[in-house]
Formats: C-alpha cells, sequence, structure tokens
C-alpha cells in the first residue's frame, strides 16, 4: 500500500475516530480535531522516515518515536501537543480497529472450528500464564526497586 | 468495484463504533472480581458476526478487504501510544527494570500452558503453543525455525487464531478482573496489559483505567511501554529463552521416547 492510499484510509479512520469520541466521551469532534490532526501527522511523518531511511525498522519505530518526541517534557511546545492528542480518547481509537478486526477476522471462523477444543484450552492457559507471569516479575521487580 | 465495497466497509465500521460507543462499557460482576465489557469488544463481536456464517451482510472478498485497514487504522493508535508514553518519560525511566524484567513473563507462559498441553496429549504442537503468546512476530519466529507446515507451525497457528478471535475479550476480562481482587499493584498490571497484541493491550489496559481511574495516565503510559518493548525485544525473549525452555521440558516429558529428535525431525503425531 502506498502512501497516498494510507493518507486516504486514515482520514476515513479519524473521522470515525472522532465520530466515537462524540458518541462514546462526549468531546465535540472540532475541539477533537487538533488533536487528531497531531496524530494523522506523526503517522505520515513516521510513513514518510520509514520510506526515506534505509534501514529494516518497521514504521511503527518511528511514527511512536515521533510521538513520544513531541510530547516528552522539555520539548517545544510539549504541554500543547500532550494535551491536544489527550482530546482524542485511547478507547476512542481503538473501537474502529477491532470493528475491522471483526469484519476481517470471521472468515478465521473457519479455521477456528478445524482446531478443536484442546488447543482453544491451551491457548487460555498461554494467555492467562503470560498475562499473571509478565505480572508478578513487574510485581516484584517494581517492589525491590521501592517504586511502590 | 472495489472501491464501493470498501466503502461499504468503512460505512459498517462507523455503524458499529456509533452502536458500540453508544451501549458503553459496562461492568460485571464474576465471583470475587469485576469484568469490565469496553465498546471495542462488542465492535469485534457485532463484527464477526456479520459474515457469511452469521449475517451474511459481508462475502468473503470484502472480509479480505478489511484485513489490511485494521494495520493501517493501528497507525493512529500506535501515535497516540508515543504521545501517551512522551509525558511519561520520567517515571518510565524510574520504573525501567520492573518494565524490562517483565518481558521475561513469557516464560510463566511456559511453565503454565507447558503441563496443560502435555496433559490433553499434544505432541511437538505444543512448542509452538505455549512457547508465547503467538502474536505475528512469534509466527515468523516459528515459521522460521521449524516451518509452518509442521506441528510447531500449527500450535503457534492455533494460539494465534484463538488470539484474533477471543484474545482481546480474555485480556479485557482477565485485567478488570485482577484489579478488583487487589493482589497486584495497578502499575504491574499495566505493564501486564502490554504483553500481547495492540488491541489486546487495548482491551485490558482499558479495562484496568476503568477499574482504577485515577491512575488512568500512569496505567495506559505503562501498558503503551509494555507494549512497545514487547514488539522490540519479545523476539529475542523467545528465540534465546522460550523455545529453548519449552524444548528442554519436551525432551524431559518424551526423554524415554525420542532423545535424538531433537530439533528438526516432525514427528508423526496427529490430533
Amino acid at each position: 500500500m502506498n502512501i497516498k492510499e494510507n493518507f486516504r484510509i486514515l482520514v476515513i479512520v479519524a473521522v470515525v475516530t472522532l465520530v466515537g469520541n462524540l458518541a462514546g466521551f462526549k468531546i465535540n469532534p472540532i475541539e477533537a480535531l487538533p488533536g487528531m490532526l497531531i496524530l494523522l501527522g506523526i503517522v505520515m511523518l513516521g510513513l514518510l522516515l520509514s520510506k526515506i531511511i534505509p534501514s529494516k525498522l518497521p514504521s511503527i519505530v518511528y511514527i511512536s518515536l515521533i510521538g513520544i518526541v513531541l510530547t516528552v517534557p522539555g520539548f517545544p511546545g510539549s504541554a500543547w501537543f500532550t494535551e491536544q492528542a489527550g482530546k482524542v480518547q485511547f478507547l476512542a481509537l481503538c473501537t474502529p480497529i477491532l470493528a475491522y478486526a471483526g469484519i476481517a477476522s470471521g472468515k478465521d471462523l473457519d479455521d477456528f472450528k478445524k482446531l478443536g477444543w484442546r488447543i482453544m484450552v491451551v491457548s487460555l492457559f498461554t494467555f492467562v500464564g503470560t498475562f499473571i507471569g509478565s505480572a508478578i516479575i513487574a510485581q516484584i521487580v517494581l517492589k525491590l526497586t521501592g517504586q511502590i | 468495484m472495489k472501491k464501493t465495497s470498501e466503502w461499504k466497509i468503512h460505512g459498517l465500521v462507523l455503524v458499529l463504533v456509533v452502536i458500540s460507543e453508544l451501549i458503553g462499557a459496562k461492568s460485571i460482576k464474576i465471583g470475587p472480581g469485576t469484568a469490565v465489557l469496553l465498546p471495542m469488544l462488542y465492535a469485534l463481536v457485532i463484527g464477526l458476526s456479520l459474515g457469511p456464517k452469521g449475517f451474511k451482510i459481508v462475502n468473503k472478498e470484502e472480509m479480505k478487504l478489511a484485513s489490511p485497514l485494521i494495520g493501517v487504522s493501528a497507525l493512529l493508535l500506535i501515535a497516540k501510544y508515543g504521545t501517551t508514553i512522551g509525558p511519561a518519560v520520567p517515571l518510565l525511566i524510574k520504573a525501567g527494570p520492573a518494565l524490562l524484567a517483565q518481558e521475561l513473563g513469557n516464560l510463566g507462559t511456559v511453565l503454565i500452558a507447558f503441563p496443560i498441553a502435555m496433559m490433553l496429549g499434544f505432541g511437538r504442537e505444543a512448542i509452538g503453543a505455549v512457547h508465547s503468546i503467538a502474536r505475528e512476530p512469534n509466527i515468523a519466529i516459528i515459521s522460521d525455525m521449524y516451518g509452518l507446515d509442521t506441528p510447531e507451525g500449527r500450535g503457534v497457528m492455533g494460539v494465534y487464531i484463538c488470539g484474533t478471535l477471543f484474545g482481546a475479550i480474555l485480556f479485557g476480562l482477565m485485567a478488570g478482573f485482577f484489579a478488583s481482587l487487589n493482589i497486584f499493584h495497578p502499575y504491574a498490571l499495566a505493564m501486564a496489559c502490554g504483553v500481547g497484541s495492540a488491541s489486546m493491550m487495548a482491551a485490558s489496559s482499558g479495562a484496568l483505567t476503568a477499574t482504577v481511574p485515577h491512575m488512568a495516565q500512569e496505567i495506559q503510559a505503562f501498558a503503551s511501554a509494555s507494549n512497545l518493548l514487547t514488539a522490540a525485544d519479545g523476539v529475542y525473549a523467545s528465540v534465546f529463552l522460550a523455545i529453548p525452555l519449552t524444548e528442554w521440558l519436551y525432551r524431559k516429558f518424551h526423554k524415554q521416547e525420542s532423545v535424538q529428535a531433537v530439533s528438526a525431525a516432525p514427528q508423526e503425531e496427529e490430533e
């Protein structure tokens, strides 16, 4: 997918997200527009950088780094960037992604039926195991380093 | 022709988003804890039901067309991750050791899920299935080391498909539930929220935030940072620790039968 095509889809997703931001969090789309334009700009800049810079790093590395740099305390205007981006709710950004995922994953239901119940049980323990494993280690290290 | 059906998908997504957001987050009591259902989960479930097996609103072609749109729409969320992490950089540096160490939580997966896989009679599928949480990078690793047309490959794909379909739901329920139990500090749980895919992280950190609203900012920052780290160093944890550990456990378990079947040779065990 080229950058122009990405941009077209991102604008559509941005509009859908602003509507969801209004429906779920009562945030006026005009109020949230600067924040959404900032996010859109970060994504486009990140995509551009990953095209120009000859390395194998995926574009999400650039996108997240630009987002961090713009809002890290001390960067010129970081407080403003943070405030504006904050008006686009995290959860409002997630709902469209999972809506696309739901529509696309309908085709996985067939594969899923062939899997059988045993792999479902193992999956369940895999997910719970990773979550608890990570929480236990984080808890211990946070305690040891005196952060909690 | 192609364009019109893509617009249909965007239109459906808009409808799903509005319906889901209007329903809003709901808490349900499960035993001693509370689980949180978020709008994104309604969107996922309704979306799943639209296919040929459900309400027949979208066909196979349109489903295929929707697949790349997931990745593109997730880019905005990644940018949001960045703007969430930025302001919390000083806090994240203080919590750095914990953030790095919790990546090893993957090994918890092996220890908990491996015995279950053996009890259920799995063969080498278990190595693919329990070595990690089976997101895209893990598929790439298993594909590289064993091939996807092997028992190991079937194992990792099985967990991957389950995760795609139910991961976000399960993670949302788990995070809310553990938060209400008060065993772990919300920071520790926030880091655990980041171990899987972006949607798992979104569902679980959203549920965690709903349970501990006064720590919302820190929770989102820790979860986002953990999720990005997973993408960065999760590969190494899998290749150098989790897969060797799973192989070792497998050899211990099958000592009498297959001492030589160390790495490559796929066995003929079928389901």
